[in-house]
């Protein structure tokens, strides 16, 4: 049985043309889970060894859950401050990628726009955005990729901070972040449409497990280039 | 004072990673790859950051036992998202399967 192929919310016969609403309602499937990882980020920076504010702080500064994870752990266990920024640098690395790829549609935006838009940019809001870009016009896009954005840094902020606050109430040991690592799963089996999508999606997955002795956690990245270079090599040979 | 520090600089450094590249990109000419790239990079990204993030996970276990727990949860996440297509059917078949087997092998 084949996976469901995906089908973005703009294809699916709604006569909503993309705006900031549409892009809100696009993200709407993705608020419970980021609403609970966020909740899960919350706890950790309140159980952390670091000023509750401060743990907080790290999700408007950061704005990326699994680079927080990272921080906070390293923070909490007394790391050098170097070593904790670059960690969250190279967990942050696949946003260069993310920042490429939707740059090429705000060429035409103004600087303050696009500064705007590039703060806003993690894994939801890109896949959010892109399905906009490539199944709307581009300028109900632009709007439809705020409008997500927004709802999610919302919903991202507010769940850390009821986490903080929540921190000393809540059972240790349940595991929650795990949840997002399963949730970005599912996603990518929803869009694994194509062989070479599966192709891809498979060397990515083989370089990252193959790449975790390299240092400064750049194994995400070479992975994501990885598979990212084998998709372009096999779409450009007419292989989809 | 030096916590408020990093969260400061691994802030702006990680903004200039989401803002760099997209001016970069409208003073270059738009590459052909970069569009046809652009098609896989969600579920790429996103596949490298769950294997990543599940791998992490099997290496923390206490023992070589309960690392199976996350590869559990991982098997029955994509057969419920095979089965259904919605990515929170992975989550409620995974996380179940994942504290009961670390239960079990811890």
């Amino acid at each position: 049985m084949d996976v469901a192929t995906y089908v973005p919310a703009e294809a699916d016969g709604r006569a909503d043309a993309p705006g900031f609403g549409t892009g809100v309602r696009a993200m709407a499937g993705w608020l419970p889970g980021m609403a609970l990882y966020g909740l899960v980020v919350g706890v950790m920076a309140g159980r952390a060894d670091v000023p509750a504010l401060a743990g907080w702080v790290l999700g408007p500064a950061v704005f990326s859950g699994g680079a927080q994870v990272a921080a906070l752990d390293l923070l909490g266990h007394g790391a050098a401050p170097a070593v904790v920024v670059v960690t969250v640098l190279a967990v942050n690395a696949r946003l260069i990628v993310y920042s490429a790829t939707l740059g090429s549609h705000w060429r035409t935006l103004p600087g303050r726009w696009r500064a705007l838009a590039a703060y806003l940019l993690v894994d939801p809001s890109f896949a959010v955005g892109l399905d906009g870009y490539e199944h709307g016009d581009h300028r109900g896009a632009h709007a439809h990729y705020l409008g997500g954005a927004a709802a999610l840094w919302v919903t991202w902020l507010t769940a850390s901070a009821v986490g903080v606050l929540a921190a000393g109430r809540l059972p240790v040991g349940l595991g929650l972040e795990f949840v997002m690592p399963l949730f970005l799963l599912g996603e990518a089996q929803r869009r694994l449409t194509s062989p070479t999508a599966r192709v891809a999606c498979a060397v990515a997955v083989g370089v990252v497990l193959v790449g975790t002795s390299i240092p400064l956690r750049l194994g995400l990245l070479v992975a994501i280039g990885a598979g990212l270079a084998v998709a372009v090599a096999r779409d450009g040979e007419g292989g989809r | 004072m030096t916590v408020w520090l990093v969260v400061l600089v691994a802030g702006a450094l990680s903004y200039l990673f989401r803002w760099v590249p997209a001016v970069l990109v409208d003073r270059m000419r738009p590459v052909a790859a970069l569009d046809r790239a652009s098609a896989y990079a969600v579920p790429v990204t996103f596949a490298a950051v769950a294997a990543g993030a599940v791998a992490a996970r099997c290496a923390a276990a206490p023992n070589g036992a309960a690392a199976l727990a996350p590869l559990g949860a991982v098997v029955a996440a994509v057969v419920a998202v095979r089965r259904t297509g919605s990515s929170y059917a992975g989550i409620a078949a995974g996380m179940p399967v994942l504290w009961a087997l670390e239960a079990l092998l811890t």
